[in-house]
Formats: structure tokens, C-alpha cells, sequence
């Protein structure tokens, strides 16, 4: 295959786009079909690419202008998440109803979300990243201006880090390619701004950042896409660091304050998730919860962990297709979705978890006291689980955007999936090793179990009986009467401290400089001493440069 | 013969534009006619190649070149997707002008015969009408003259190494004077014709006339490099605080459309002044992106400002992500080779300017509003500018290169 | 004579910061010119210096028809202006003969005081002839100043000349309307 299909997964969704407008312009009620088409055929040409080669592929396209070239690479890594980006959002732009409007924006974003991934270089990743931030953003405004969305000013931010990060290592390493920055330019402040975009893209925050208010939106078409595309990127990163690093962060304090971190994402997650009033406010901790976990996991440094933070990645953009989907009215299709995000066993995400905290108790030390919170963690976001079984539903939402069947058959598969773990597993390593050196354990029994440093994971054995329990469960399970709202479990703990955050945070941003004050910032009066009147100010200043220039 | 068509053709179309005002659709026709041609010219010039056919050597510089290309285009499109309410032809004619203007200042031979063209530009600007008196709107213009005036002079003094930095002062001084930064900012009346107003020096002339004479200075004072880059940095960077909070704070919109433009020049003058390849890059894109993105945008606004409309709509929002310099915009890799060349000369340099950076996004936002809701030929016209702008943030080689770059 | 040239364009500059009406602003103009154009011949720049004498008498004859009748000279409030002229002359001095090196301190001397005064008269003024009078002084000042470095000084004093001579021709009442 020619170097320059590279160009056509990033292509087809553009296309898409393109075709979305113009169809919409004219009227067309194909327009989201065409986007959506663009993305369907962006997964399969990028799954196409990959299959007969099975090795990383480079195109080289020549200079840009703003110190990076167009250099495209499809590895393993940028395979997987570039399917960990497409398939959600191709999911949700065929199934849910949307504007044509929507539809272009949204498609575009994603094909700004795939050049990041498949960015042979840091700078391009930052565009391109940048590109899809925005783009995400507007999304969110075009279906409704007024409701929540992230801060643009932290996306732009967040972006900005990165491609400074790319200039750094540029000046002390000479490239900013992954493959062949020095090891030795990958240093603290490079890794810094790396980690600070990371966080602040993917909206990874203990606190309740946008990714979790987000799903108090309206309407819940734009909040999926938007995490679907951009939480993902933000761990993308995390993991190149790696590649940067030759296989590690530049200090091993950075693994302890980034797994710490994840936790701290996770178990704020969790702890709002447990004391959530309505259906709809459980929902919007799901993924950052899981999220948190994926930043643990990729955080711990060995291989081990790595994997498991791409399966807990892979398990978030299911997860992210089966939320928007979900109605509001309680259900099985509910209860499905949420036990397959919050790892109950035999489910893709309990695998993910059960790795990622295995790899951190293997690492021993401080990440073991980390991987104990991070149990600790997984309790509490079950029992919010369980507990959102019985809460009322939220605002409403229109029903014509809900797809119930389609999430509980996602749901049931990223619950189902779990004795396919090893096979993740297998796909995982893959990605790994192009970041870093292959683990240390293996298959055993070809995918059956997974062999780590410190144990066998008879995967098959264990999860396949646990699956076909489950399963007998669920066929014998009957319908209980539905639980008033008044009869809810009370949360296991209030969140004292969220009421007084919240409340300072409103008063933080209601702050105003006081009206007497006002005249020290004043435009107009500064324009008119300099413009207006005699030019001392002119002659002031050009005699305070001249002096400071001479001296 | 380019570099002399490159001024006698706009000057003529302004000429005939200017006599033909009671038959608007003739002067029109014919204005274009002959800016068209005078383009051609300069984009058929062979960047440094002299010309002699007036017995004075004219030539025209690859960067100046490009800008005024640029300049050129953003004209043609403004001109062709006139805002509402705008008469055509009157765009033309002192758009003509000012690009002959331009293209005399970019093929002068001397510093001194751009400085003077400069003051016949401000001398016109200045008489034809506007709200303000005359004598109010020539102030800060002429002032510009004579500081870059006395900073030639300066420069070619024989003397001690302070002659030479007191020259570089003048250049520097004189240049922010005629773009209308800080601290000599010029007298804005936010109801005055955009062509009388400031408007026209910071985002038409003065990119133009920025790169002229910051080329020329550095061949003039080679010993006073240092001093010429930091006194461009500081002033930048004061610009670029005081443009972004006041384009916010302030209570016009008008205003805060200049403001913005004050902080875009503090961008380009911190990459001028970093004075490695990076930062020139930079600072022509922050100068192209000013030509194609902002200056059409704010005539476009002009009308919605008057009405007093403001909206939240997509549009709105694509238009304060241009403004803001995100990417896909071409403010983003303006920042990226910024950042560069800020990050390879100092370290705490690229650390200041990347703090700032960020302060474009609150007053984008807000001008991003006032652009209203844009129909037909308004709307297409954004459209244009933002895809412009798109195409020069994701591959400003072809621009650089024109430049020379 | 170069030091009288010199202090020829000093007083041609005092005259028009000094200056109110058509008269005055006429005869510093012509002053000046020929200040300037003196120091230009005793630099050997001989078709400079006529350019520039040329540019300021025309200018000059042009500015005595038209603008405020009279000449204007030393009205009331005029302290400042005078201060002003004589700190440009001491500055310039020190500037042009003192820290500057080599020969040439009156050319020096006389162009940088002809910018700043022609300037401050530009800043200062509510008066749109003197206005546009101090911006042909100007123009001859800054083609004086190219003498400094002569490979294209004739250019620069006919361009200069045209500026001196077109300002005076521009009407010196404010137009109506916006």
C-alpha cells in the first residue's frame, strides 16, 4: 500500500464533512449519513492499512511552515486509538438524529482528532489537537448555546502546552518526531507541559470538572462526541511521553504523581457518583471514574500498566457510546451499562481494573499504597453503581436521541468481552511495544491466561463461568417494582466540602472589581492622556526608552 | 519596470476613482481595473530584481512583496464583499491609495524616501474628511515621521555606540507611532469612516511599512541589534497585556476591534524583535493573518456594532477561535515559531510570552459577538476570511516562502 | 557659512513654530529652505541643494496666499514655544557638534533642529496651515538629513520638494462634514 493512503483515514471524515455540508446546504436529509459514512469508512480504511503490514508505516509529506512537516505514522498505538476515536463518534452520528449542522462539525472534529493520532510528530499533534478542541467546542454551541461546556481557554491552553512542548524539544533535541527525539530532551518541564495538556484536554480533574458537567446538558448528542473525541487525546499523550522517554517518564516521581493523580480522578469520580440525586448525575461521574482509572493504570510505567490503560481507554469509548444512548426512565439497559463501567466481573473494564492494579502492586513501594487506594476506589464506585439502580431519572431528554436497545447491546458486549481479555491483552501489547519494551509476561495457552511477573490470569477460566453465571442470572432475573424516590439509598457519604466548593467557586466568579475601582483600568482616559492634549506622555516614554536603552 | 507600474497603477486607479466619484460604477470598473494591473505588477517582479526606468533604482524586497500581495487581496475581498452599508468605491479609492502608498514605501531606494512617502500618506489621510479635525488626526502620524527621521539620523551620525542606540530608539518609536501602538497610540473616534480613522495605519500600511523598515534598520545599525530587539520585545509585550485587557475591558466594541489589533502588533513586534528566523515567520503570519482575518472582520462587524447586535452563535464562536489564535487558525503556528524562537534565544522570554497568550481568548469571545448574525454576502465574506485563515495556519509554507522565508 | 546656513534653519524653524498666520508660516518656510539647502551646497550636493531651496520657495509663496491673514508671529501664549525652540537649538547643539564625531556638526545640527521643531509645531497646533506648513518643513528637513548618506539624496529632496510645494497647495480651512 502506498505510503499515501496514510492520508485517507484522516481524508475520509473531512470528506464526510464536506458532503454533509453541502448536502445539508441543499437541503438533503442525508447529511448525518454522509458524515457518518465518512467515519465508518475512515475505521475500516485504517484497520485495511494496518492488517496486510502489521508494522508501522511513516509518510513524509515535506514542511509545513511552523517548524513541522506533514509526518503521518500508523503504528499499532495510532491504530488503536484511532478506533478508540472513530468508532464511538461513527457510532453516535449514525444512530443519533442530528442537524446537518452537527453533523459537519462533528465529523470534521474527528478528523482532526485522527491527524493528532496519527501525527508522526509532537507539533502536528498539537494542531491537530488544538483543531479538534475546537471544533468540539463549537459542536457543544451549535446544539445549544447556553448549556454547559468545557472552557475553551483551558482546551487552547492545554493545546498550547503541547506545541510548546514540541518547540522545546526541538531546540534541545533537534526534532520533535517521536521516533527520534534523543531521550535526553525529554526532560522535566518538557514532561510537565506534556502532563499539564493531558489532564486539562481530557478534562481529568478529582474535582467536578467538564467532563462531568457536560452530562448536564439538555440534550446529550454533542457532550458523548465530545468526550468520545477528546478524552482519549488527552491520554494519547501520556502514552507517547513514554515513547519520548524511550519507554519511561523522565523521573519516576512523575509515574507516582500521575497514578496518584488518576486515583484522586477516579475516587472524586466515585465519591460524587455514590451521592448523585438522579439517574442522569450518576451517569456523569461513569467516565471520568473510568478515566481515572486509565490515567492510573498508564501512569504506573511498566508495560503491564500500559496495557491495562488501553483496555480501560477502549472501555471508555464503549461506555462513551452507550451514555448518550440511554434513556432516563429506569431499566435494565441502565443497570447493563452501568455494570459493565463499573468492572462488574466478567465485564471488559473489571479486566482493565484488575490488570492496571495488578501492575501497580507489582511495581511495589508507593504505587502499591496507590493500587490500595485505588481498590479502595473500585468499591466505592460499585456501590455507586449499585445505588444508581434506584434513583430517579434526571432532566428529561428527547426520547428521538435515545437509543436503548443499542446501548444495552454495547453494554452487554463490553460486560461479555471480559473472557476475551486476553485477546485485549494481545492487541494491547502490540500497541505497547511501539511505546516502550514488550512486558514481561506473556500469553499462556495461547489466549487463555495472561502471565504476569507476579501471577496467571487464567482469564478464560475464570471469567467464563463467571459469564455464563451471569448470564443465567440475568435470563431467570425478574423485573422488581420500581423504587420511589423517596425510598432511594442514601448516599454512603455526603459531600460536605462539594456544597462549599461550589459555593465559593459561584462566589469566585461573580467577583467584580468594586465600582470605585473601576477608573484604574481605564482604556479611554489612558487614550486620551497619550492621544489628546500635549504629548508628554509620548516624550515620557520615548525618554524612558532612550534611557534605558543607553545606559 | 514592475516596481514602477506597482505604484503608478494604484496611484492612477485611486486617481480616477477618486475624479470619477459622482459615477461610482465607472470609477469602480476602472479603480479596479488599474489596481488589478498594479498587482500584477508586483506579483510579476522578481523579488529583488532593480529597476531603473525613472533614473532611480527601485526594488522591491521578497518580504515586502508578499505583504503587500497579501495586502492586495485583502483589499480585493473586502472590496468585493463590501459590508453592508460601505460604498464600494470609496473602498476602492483609498484602498488604491494606500497600496500605491505602500508599494512606493516598499521600492524606495532609501529609508529616507519611504519615510517621506509615509508623510504624503499621512498629510492625505489626514484632509480628506473624517470627524476629527485635521490637526488632531496628523499628530501621531507626523510624529511617527519625524522619530523614524531623527533615528536615520541618528544612525548615520559618526559618533560613540550611544548614537547608534539613540537611532535605534527613533526607528523603533517611530515605527509603534505609525501603527499606533503603545504608548503612542493614536486618537480613535469609534463613529469615524474606518479610512480616516487609525484603522487603516495599523492593519493595511503598517504592515507594509513594518517590515521596510525594520529590514532597512538592521542594515543601518548592525551594532545596535540588541538593543533595537529588546526595545521591539518590550514594547510587544506591553502591547500585547495592555491590547487583550482593554480589548476586553473596554466599553465599545469599536474600541475593543482597535485594541485588538494593538495586540496582534505586539505579537508580531516581540517576533520581530527575537530576530531569528522563527520570529520574523511569526511575526509575517501574525501580519498576513491581520490583512486576510482581522481587518475584513472588523469592517464586517462594523455595521452589527452600530446596531448594537451581538450573538452566541456558531459563527460567532469559529470567528473568536480565529481571532484568538487557535488553531486550525493562523495564529496558532504564528505562536508555535514564536514560542520557538523565544524558547532558543531565552527560555523565561518564551515562558512570559506563553502566559500571554492566553489573554486573546476573553476579548476574541467578545468580538467574535459582534460580528452579529451575518447573512449573504456578510456571511460568505466570513466564511472566506476564516477559511483564508484555516489554509494559513495549516500550511503557511507557500506564505512563507513568498516572503523569502 | 555653513554655521550661518545652519542658523538660518534654526531660525526658519523658530520662526514657523512662532508663527499663527500665512506670513509668517511663509517666511520660516523660505527660511528654512534656505538654510537647508545651503548646508546641502557646502556639502558639494548641489542639485540637492536645489531641490530643496526650489520645494521651500514655492511651498513658501503658496502658504502666503492662503491660510489666516497676517503673520501672526509671537502671539499671546507663545513663552512655551519660545523655550521650546531655544532647548531644540542647546540640544541640538550638543547632539550635532558634541557627541556626534567628525565633520559635517552644522548639517547635523540643522536637521535635527528643523525635525524636532517642525514636529513640535505639528504636535502642538490647532491650526491646519501650520499644520500643513510644519509638514513641508518637515519634508525638506528629512531630505536634508539624506545628504548624511548621499547615494540617493537628489531623490529624496525632489520627492521632498514635491511634499513642501503639494502641502501648501492642500486648502488650509477645514473641509465640511465627515
Amino acid at each position: 500500500m502506498p505510503p499515501l493512503a496514510l492520508l485517507v483515514p484522516i481524508g475520509l471524515p473531512i470528506l464526510g464533512s464536506l458532503v454533509a455540508a453541502l448536502l445539508g446546504r441543499a437541503g438533503s436529509g442525508a447529511a448525518r449519513a454522509a458524515a457518518s459514512v465518512g467515519l465508518w469508512s475512515a475505521a475500516v480504511a485504517i484497520v485495511a492499512l494496518w492488517l496486510p503490514v502489521r508494522s508501522t508505516q511513516e509518510l513524509t509529506l515535506g514542511q509545513l511552515g511552523f517548524g513541522s512537516g506533514l509526518d503521518l505514522r500508523l503504528d499499532a498505538m495510532s491504530l488503536v486509538f484511532s478506533l478508540i476515536v472513530l468508532v464511538p463518534a461513527a457510532t453516535l452520528l449514525s444512530v443519533q438524529p442530528r442537524s446537518w449542522q452537527e453533523s459537519t462539525v462533528a465529523a470534521l472534529g474527528v478528523g482532526a482528532a485522527v491527524l493528532a493520532v496519527e501525527a508522526g510528530g509532537v507539533l502536528l499533534t498539537a494542531v491537530a489537537g488544538c483543531t479538534a478542541a475546537t471544533l468540539a467546542v463549537i459542536q457543544l454551541d451549535v446544539e445549544d448555546v447556553s448549556a454547559p461546556r468545557p472552557s475553551w481557554a483551558l482546551l487552547l491552553a492545554a493545546w498550547l502546552a503541547v506545541a510548546w512542548a514540541g518547540v522545546v524539544l526541538q531546540v534541545q533535541g533537534g526534532t520533535a518526531v517521536y521516533s527520534a527525539v534523543p531521550v535526553s530532551a525529554m526532560t522535566l518541564p518538557v514532561f510537565a507541559l506534556l502532563g499539564f495538556a493531558a489532564i486539562f484536554s481530557a478534562g481529568l480533574f478529582p474535582w467536578r470538572g467538564w467532563a462531568s458537567r457536560l452530562w448536564a446538558r439538555p440534550s446529550l448528542r454533542a457532550a458523548g462526541m465530545t468526550v468520545a473525541t477528546l478524552q482519549p487525546l488527552g491520554l494519547y499523550l501520556l502514552v507517547r511521553a513514554y515513547e519520548l522517554g524511550d519507554g519511561r517518564y523522565p523521573n519516576p516521581n512523575l509515574n507516582l504523581l500521575l497514578a496518584a493523580w488518576g486515583v484522586l480522578v477516579a475516587f472524586g469520580a466515585a465519591a460524587r457518583a455514590q451521592a448523585a440525586t438522579t439517574r442522569r448525575e450518576y451517569m456523569a461521574e461513569v467516565l471520568p471514574g473510568l478515566a481515572g482509572f486509565a490515567l492510573m493504570s498508564v501512569a504506573v510505567g511498566s508495560a503491564l500498566g500500559l496495557v491495562a490503560g488501553l483496555i480501560l481507554t477502549a472501555t471508555v469509548a464503549v461506555i462513551a457510546i452507550c451514555l448518550p444512548l440511554l434513556p432516563e426512565r429506569a431499566g435494565p439497559q441502565p443497570l447493563l451499562v452501568a455494570a459493565a463501567a463499573a468492572g462488574l466481573p466478567p465485564s471488559l473494564a473489571f479486566g482493565g481494573r484488575l490488570l492496571g492494579l495488578g501492575a501497580a502492586f507489582e511495581h511495589g513501594g508507593a504505587m502499591g499504597v496507590i493500587a490500595l487506594a485505588g481498590v479502595a476506589t473500585w468499591l466505592l464506585a460499585a456501590a455507586a453503581a449499585a445505588r444508581s439502580v434506584g434513583l430517579a431519572a434526571g432532566p428529561g431528554r428527547p426520547a428521538a436521541e435515545t437509543f436503548p436497545r443499542v446501548a444495552a447491546i454495547l453494554g452487554g458486549l463490553a460486560v461479555a468481552a471480559g473472557p476475551a481479555l486476553g485477546l485485549a491483552y494481545y492487541a494491547g501489547s502490540t500497541a505497547a511495544s511501539d511505546v516502550m519494551s514488550p512486558p514481561s509476561g506473556a500469553l499462556g495457552n495461547g489466549i487463555a491466561s495472561i502471565v504476569t511477573v507476579s501471577t496467571v490470569i487464567p482469564v478464560i477460566a475464570l471469567l467464563g463461568p463467571l459469564l455464563v453465571v451471569g448470564a443465567i442470572a440475568l435470563a431467570f432475573a425478574r423485573p422488581v417494582p420500581s423504587v420511589g424516590r423517596s425510598a432511594a439509598r442514601p448516599p454512603l457519604f455526603k459531600l460536605h466540602g462539594a456544597i462549599l466548593a461550589a459555593r465559593i467557586a459561584g462566589e469566585v466568579r461573580a467577583m467584580a472589581v468594586p465600582s470605585q475601582y473601576r477608573s484604574l483600568f481605564n482604556p479611554r482616559a489612558l487614550e486620551s492622556a497619550a492621544a489628546g492634549g500635549t504629548p508628554i506622555l509620548w516624550l515620557a516614554s520615548l525618554v524612558a526608552i532612550a534611557f534605558a536603552v543607553t545606559r | 519596470m514592475e516596481p514602477e507600474l506597482a505604484v503608478a497603477l494604484p496611484a492612477a486607479g485611486a486617481a480616477f476613482a477618486a475624479a470619477l466619484r459622482p459615477r461610482p460604477r465607472l470609477a469602480l470598473g476602472l479603480g479596479a481595473l488599474l489596481g488589478a494591473g498594479g498587482m500584477a505588477a508586483v506579483v510579476l517582479s522578481a523579488p529583488g530584481a532593480a529597476s531603473n526606468l525613472l533614473g532611480v533604482t527601485l526594488s522591491l524586497s521578497a518580504p515586502s512583496r508578499s505583504v503587500l500581495i497579501v495586502a492586495a487581496a485583502s483589499l480585493a475581498f473586502v472590496v468585493i464583499l463590501a459590508p453592508q452599508n460601505a460604498e464600494r468605491s470609496t473602498l476602492l479609492r483609498w484602498g488604491l491609495a494606500g497600496l500605491a502608498g505602500m508599494a512606493a514605501i516598499a521600492v524606495a531606494p532609501t529609508p529616507d524616501i519611504s519615510v517621506l512617502v509615509l508623510l504624503v500618506l499621512v498629510v492625505l489621510q489626514a484632509t480628506g474628511p473624517g470627524r476629527r479635525p485635521f490637526v488632531r488626526r496628523l499628530r501621531a502620524p507626523a510624529l511617527a515621521v519625524a522619530l523614524i527621521g531623527l533615528g536615520l539620523l541618528f544612525a548615520r551620525m559618526p559618533g560613540p555606540p550611544s548614537l547608534a542606540r539613540l537611532g535605534a530608539v527613533g526607528l523603533v518609536a517611530g515605527l509603534v507611532a505609525a501603527i499606533g501602538a503603545l504608548p503612542y497610540i493614536h486618537e480613535f473616534d469609534p463613529e469615524e469612516m474606518t479610512a480616516s480613522s487609525p484603522i487603516p495605519w495599523m492593519a493595511f500600511v503598517g504592515p507594509v511599512f513594518a517590515v521596510v523598515v525594520l529590514t532597512r534598520a538592521r542594515e543601518l545599525l548592525p551594532s545596535a541589534t540588541g538593543a533595537f530587539g529588546a526595545m521591539l520585545i518590550g514594547l510587544g509585550l506591553l502591547n500585547i497585556v495592555w491590547g487583550c485587557i482593554a480589548s476586553w475591558r473596554t466599553e465599545l466594541g469599536a474600541a475593543a476591534w482597535r485594541y485588538s489589533f494593538i495586540a496582534d502588533w505586539g505579537l508580531a513586534l516581540c517576533g520581530f524583535g527575537l530576530g531569528v528566523y522563527e520570529g520574523q515567520a511569526g511575526a509575517l503570519l501574525i501580519l498576513y493573518a491581520i490583512l486576510l482575518g482581522r481587518l475584513p472582520l472588523y469592517l464586517w462587524s462594523r455595521q452589527p456594532l452600530r446596531e448594537k447586535i451581538q450573538k452566541d452563535r456558531p459563527i460567532n464562536l469559529l470567528v473568536a477561535a480565529a481571532l484568538a489564535g487557535s488553531a486550525p487558525f493562523a495564529g496558532f503556528p504564528a505562536r508555535i515559531l514564536l514560542l520557538r524562537g523565544a524558547t532558543a534565544l531565552y527560555w523565561p522570554l518564551a515562558l512570559v510570552l506563553a502566559a500571554t497568550l492566553l489573554l486573546w481568548v476573553p476579548s476574541s469571545l467578545r468580538l467574535g459577538r459582534t460580528v452579529g448574525m451575518p447573512t449573504g454576502r456578510q456571511l460568505l465574506g466570513i466564511v472566506i476570511a476564516l477559511g483564508a485563515s484555516a489554509a494559513l495556519g495549516l500550511y503557511p509554507q507557500p506564505f512563507l516562502s513568498l516572503a523569502g522565508l | 557659512m555653513t554655521e550661518v546656513a545652519a542658523f538660518a534653519a534654526w531660525l526658519g524653524g523658530a520662526i514657523l513654530v512662532l508663527a499663527d498666520a500665512r506670513r509668517g508660516l511663509a517666511l520660516g518656510l523660505a527660511v528654512m529652505a534656505a538654510g537647508l539647502a545651503g548646508l546641502a551646497f557646502a556639502a558639494g550636493q548641489d542639485p540637492t541643494a536645489g531641490a530643496l531651496l526650489a520645494g521651500g520657495v514655492v511651498g513658501a509663496v503658496l502658504r502666503a496666499r492662503s491660510g489666516p491673514e497676517g503673520w501672526g508671529l509671537m502671539q499671546p501664549g507663545s513663552t512655551p514655544r519660545i523655550i521650546l525652540t531655544v532647548l531644540t537649538a542647546l540640544l541640538a547643539l550638543y547632539v550635532g557638534a558634541s557627541v556626534a564625531t567628525g565633520d559635517g556638526a552644522p548639517l547635523r545640527f540643522a536637521v535635527v533642529v528643523a525635525i524636532v521643531l517642525t514636529a513640535g509645531r505639528m504636535l502642538q497646533g490647532s491650526e491646519r496651515a501650520a499644520a500643513l506648513t510644519a509638514a513641508s518643513g518637515l519634508a525638506l528637513a528629512l531630505a536634508a538629513g539624506a545628504t548624511l548618506a548621499p547615494s540617493a539624496s537628489f531623490s529624496a529632496a525632489i520627492v521632498a520638494a514635491v511634499i513642501a510645494a503639494g502641502a501648501s497647495i492642500l486648502p488650509a480651512a477645514e473641509p465640511r462634514g465627515a
